[in-house]
């Protein structure tokens, strides 16, 4: 699940990887530690829906940015279809009030 | 990367990183640590406290867990293959094919990735030669009487405390005799057969392990 979000908060601009993880860490219940999302964006580099560049910061060392990829685009716009009739499938039972 | 604006506690933390990775493959490894350290001087602002590291530090994660997220959903570096399985029947039982054997049991161990270099001198040590060695040990006194073969392995550790040969041999002829010599030559021979035993036992389960922690 958390790899869509990934691809989600890239959909309107690339954004470095520290920013990334501690976006996704401050919704609650969303991550319990930041460490495992860079593996986890090494993994949706390394299946090309994700690419990365580095530019130089304002203040520090240079960032890694992540950006998507057109399948990446593909994929996320896929998910979000298939989300959407999931979500509103479990709705309909949690919603439902019992006979 | 220069990291020698990082607080000592940062530092420790990647130390304590690379160190979990180690069975990661290398490309895999450097990304990694790579992009934590970079996550660590972003968060970490020079002059950053120590309670500012400590919070940052946990909001990571442990080290092991990282690592595991980083092995998920590849093939294991390290997991027990064929070399693994044929290892442990060669240490045990090589030794009776010409020797040799057990020889290449040894060569196999020392190369497989999965076990640590105390599994491996375990697997070396205990006992060299594997069961051939009680085997030949029962052989060499079969060609004599059998009172000489107690004798030729008891003489063994009695050696060291009795240099002159002549000491040796006398306590040869106790043995013949002497129950309590006998018995001890039992023991040993026994240790023998279990020790090695033991040990492909210890090095499968340890082999098992790996798997599963892989």
């Amino acid at each position: 699940m958390i790899e869509y979000c990934v691809l989600a908060l890239l959909r309107d601009g690339e954004r470095y990887g520290f920013e990334l993880v501690r976006t996704l860490s401050e919704v609650p219940g969303m991550v319990t530690s930041e460490g495992t999302l860079y593996p986890l964006l090494s993994r949706l580099r390394r299946a090309g829906v994700v690419e990365t560049s580095w530019r130089e910061s304002p203040s520090g060392p240079p960032r890694r940015y992540y950006q998507l990829t057109s399948s990446g685009r593909a994929v996320l716009e896929a998910f979000s279809g298939e989300w959407a009739s999931f979500r509103d499938a479990v709705d309909h039972f949690l919603k439902e009030k019992p006979a | 990367m220069n990291d020698s604006s990082l607080r000592p506690l940062a530092r420790d933390y990647l130390k304590r990183l690379n160190k979990a990775a180690a069975n990661l493959p290398r490309a895999r490894r450097n990304e990694l640590l790579g992009e934590i350290e970079l996550h660590l001087s972003e968060a970490l602002p020079v002059g950053a406290s120590e309670a500012e590291a400590m919070t940052v530090l946990e909001r990571l994660g442990e080290p092991a867990e990282i690592v595991a997220e980083a092995g998920a959903g590849q093939a294991p570096a390290a997991r027990a293959g064929l070399n693994e399985w044929l290892a442990i029947p060669f240490l045990l039982i090589g030794g009776f094919i010409f020797v040799v054997g057990w020889f290449v049991g040894v060569v196999l161990l020392w190369t497989s990735r999965i076990w640590t270099v105390r599994d491996k001198l375990i697997g070396t040590l205990v006992v060299p030669g594997g069961l051939a060695t009680a085997a030949f040990l029962v052989m060499f006194g079969g060609t004599s009487s059998g009172g000489e073969a107690i004798c030729t392995s008891v003489s063994t550790p009695v050696g060291p405390h009795s240099p002159k040969v002549g000491n040796s041999v006398s306590h040869c002829t106790a043995a013949g005799s002497g129950g309590g010599i006998n018995y001890l030559a039992l023991v040993l021979l026994a240790l023998l057969v279990v020790l090695p035993v033991l040990t492909a036992i210890y090095l499968g389960r340890r082999a098992t392990r790996a798997e599963i922690a892989a």
